[in-house]
């Protein structure tokens, strides 16, 4: 049984009045969470320390402008906090954090993470149009449902890893009918349980409605097949990653907005993809004609084999392509395909090694043969 | 504009069928070893650069493609950045493209000796997005738009794009003004005479048809880009404006990769410098109640205005790319204009003339001087 902490408000009333506490008491001098920025036109990752600029805080808004893990890493790329920092964020950006404190992009200490049974994001664009906030009641309606809305991101509707791992604090929130009156948070860690002493509240022992939570991971495996399927269909040998990859303009958005590309200057924008005149002379002999500039299809399949292992299929490279190539199914299909002959989940353990940097003696001797 | 010679080119077989025959016979003659050009990828659903070396593959060219996919100067700069090849290439691209291929060469990023940049008359181009939405029906559309010269289903900053026939290569296709059947081929160098001279056609036809037609069209934009300046310069001027206008900026950068000015290997806003610890992120919340991480979305866009709006061409391909829709090309747009009006330069009108930025010049800008007297 987990420890658990029940306050009779809204779940996210009741996190926010958490928050409040946790600032007021100084338990932590900083909350990161998403903010509403200029009324309802945007929301953005924040750094909060006046308890009273919570107000505008907007804990589990179905958006994700910027995968938190990257910010998160980026919060403490140059050392840990010194002082203690609470971070409310989405299981994946969890999980991508995890991955890239794996790779020294980023550190654990003195932050406290507190995470929630996810319903998923709607596509970026949906606060450009503002078409957000008519979706919102729909949104809230479908989570209490355990169910996912048809235009939320490609990737949230086929998420099965929705549950947070290594979170200190998990709110439970989807496929929960009275999250308009209860707020529960399942207080996984001591650092959870130190954290929530002294808050005004009910303390108790349960656990998260597995049986629940199983029925949703499987209809949204249903979805994920359907995706994988369609995938599979259209990316058929070299031909099928042309027409898929053909209109890709070569922005690296994908890349940079990923919460695992953490590479300062990437490889494909490095002197080693420039190519002299003499180079394109010796292969236009061979070819008679090269796209220029090259290394479009080189590019996705170089990113997906250094990135593939550790992809947590957060979706946020959807967003940002302006040809609309499906690169966040591209890529979790082929990354959970890497991630199963390791038995990986990526972001599931800091502790666990990233595979590709541990040796095992006895593993894939059929590749020696 | 009156030293400019050119000829009339009989087109029967359609304006982009005649501009490959020309080209197959430029290639048949030996004038170029080698052509890039716009091509329909595979899969029909975008245009891409393509570098010809096999004459029988021309046929597949594309010269005035209804998107900008890539910018052309990046696809030349991509071949040519590590020096000048042994090749003679012509390449075919939209004016701003030229421009930007040209202010590229001045920044040491390209090697345009070996190569002819050619230009047409441009109606503008379709928003990526809209194309991707129906690249058939966009074809159509765009084919419709051009014979109309109707611009209103281009990218912004096509629609009020005052330099749109402008030479600044050494060839140019003028269809504005040209008889049924027929275009202009338009030289601006000696480069440009050599190669139609070995095409075998005289520079010597009257010009005055498509000077009229350009005039009148660049007036006319010139004073629609003038209004929608000021329109825009009320909406997102003064910081508050500017903050929120930036304010869905996600820092993915895709406006920096896909600008064809921005060729720093390494931008400043991806680098260490942008980096602090954690101490400094926090105490900037303690001191402001509470701070937007990431903090430098604003400071990106206008260091990214400072370092580049002196070389700007308005191509749009920014706008294009930016997932947040936001106005990013006509904000620089109108920031180029004023910086470069500063200096009296246009980005890429000539070679010759050097980046305001890179030149000193002891008699100007006397009023920054006196601003702390």
């Amino acid at each position: 049984m987990t420890k658990t902490l029940k306050i009779n408000k809204s779940t996210e009333q009741g996190v926010l009045e958490f928050l409040k506490f946790l600032l007021e008491s100084d338990k932590v001098n900083g909350v990161f969470i998403l903010k509403k920025i200029n009324g309802d036109e945007a929301v953005a990752y924040s750094l909060v320390a006046n308890p009273e600029d919570l107000k505008d805080a907007v804990p589990f808004y179905p958006l994700m402008p910027v995968n938190a893990g990257k910010l998160l890493s980026r919060f403490t790329l140059k050392g840990s906090t010194k002082k203690p920092v609470v971070a409310v964020v989405k299981p994946c950006e969890l999980r991508g954090f995890v991955e890239l404190i794996k790779r020294e992009q980023g550190n654990l200490e003195n932050l406290f993470i507190i995470s929630s049974t996810c319903g998923g994001v709607y596509p970026t664009k949906m606060s450009v149009d503002r078409t957000i906030e008519k979706n919102l009641s729909k949104y809230w309606d479908a989570v209490k449902r355990g169910e996912s809305p048809s235009d939320l991101r490609d990737a949230c509707r086929a998420c099965e890893e929705f549950i947070p791992y290594m979170a200190d604090i998990t709110v439970d929130l989807i496929g929960k009918s009275d999250i308009d009156k209860q707020c529960t948070m399942f207080l996984n860690t001591k650092r959870g349980e130190e954290l929530a002493k002294d808050m005004k509240g009910e303390f108790s022992e349960k656990e998260l409605d597995r049986k629940k939570l199983d029925e949703i991971c499987e209809r949204r495996g249903v979805e994920k097949k359907k995706l994988f399927d369609e995938i599979d269909a259209k990316m058929k040998g070299m031909e099928g990653l042309i027409n898929i990859f053909g209109r890709c303009i070569g922005c690296h958005g994908c890349m940079r907005v990923c919460p695992i590309c953490y590479c300062k200057l990437c490889e494909f924008e490095s002197p080693n993809s420039e190519y002299a005149p003499s180079d394109y002379e010796s292969e236009l002999g061979k070819r008679g004609a090269i796209r220029v500039p090259p290394g479009t299809i080189y590019y996705q399949l170089g990113r997906m084999t250094h990135i593939g292992i550790s992809c947590v299929a957060c979706g946020s490279c959807d967003d940002v392509c302006p040809v609309d190539i499906p690169i966040s199914i591209i890529f979790k299909r082929v990354g959970e395909s890497v991630q199963k002959l390791f038995k990986y989940v990526p972001g599931k353990d800091v502790e666990e090694k990233i595979p590709l940097i541990t040796f095992e003696k006895e593993e894939f001797t059929e590749v020696e043969e | 504009m009156s030293e400019l010679k050119g000829a009339v080119v009989s087109a029967r077989s359609g304006t982009k069928e005649t501009i490959i025959e020309l080209l197959e016979k430029a290639m048949d003659k030996g004038i170029f070893d080698g052509v890039i050009v716009p091509m329909k990828v595979p899969a029909g659903d975008s245009f891409a650069y393509v570098f010809v070396k096999d004459r029988s593959l021309l046929k597949e060219s594309f010269p005035l493609p209804p998107v900008m996919f890539v910018q052309g100067a990046k696809a030349v700069s991509s071949v040519t950045r590590l020096g000048e090849g042994n090749m003679k290439i012509a390449v075919i691209m939209r004016p701003c493209e030229v421009r930007a291929t040209i202010e590229l060469a001045k920044l040491n990023q390209t090697n345009i000796e070996n190569m002819t940049l050619i230009s047409i008359d441009c109606p503008g181009v379709l928003p990526t997005s809209d194309f991707l939405s129906n690249p058939e029906k966009s074809m159509k559309q765009f084919d419709e738009a051009v014979k109309k010269l109707d611009d209103k289903i281009m990218r912004p900053v096509c629609q009020i794009c005052d330099k749109s026939s402008m030479i600044a290569g050494d060839l140019h296709i003028g269809t504005l003004g040209a008889k049924k059947d027929t275009f202009f081929i338009i030289s601006n160098s000696q480069k440009g005479n050599n190669v139609v001279e070995k095409l075998g056609i005289k520079l010597k036809d009257n010009l005055d048809s498509w000077h009229n037609k350009v005039k009148g069209i660049s007036e006319e934009k010139h004073k629609k880009r003038k209004k929608a300046h000021k329109d825009l310069k009320s909406e997102v001027g003064g910081i508050d404006n500017l903050v929120e206008t930036f304010s869905h900026c996600i820092n993915c950068h895709n406006c920096m990769k896909a600008c064809p000015i921005c060729f720093c290997r390494l931008c400043y806003f991806d680098s260490d410098k942008v980096k602090h610890p954690s101490e400094d992120y926090l105490e900037r919340a303690e001191s402001k109640g509470s701070i937007r991480f990431l903090p430098d979305t604003t400071l990106f866009q206008m260091g990214r205005m400072m370092h580049m709006s002196h070389s700007c061409v308005s191509c749009g391909a920014c706008e294009d790319a930016c997932p947040m829709s936001i106005p990013v090309a006509q904000i620089f747009s109108m920031i180029a204009d004023e910086t470069q009006g500063l200096f009296d330069y246009i980005s890429g009108r000539s070679l010759d003339e050097p980046v305001p930025l890179t030149v000193y010049e002891e008699e100007e800008l006397h009023e920054v001087e006196d601003a702390n007297d």
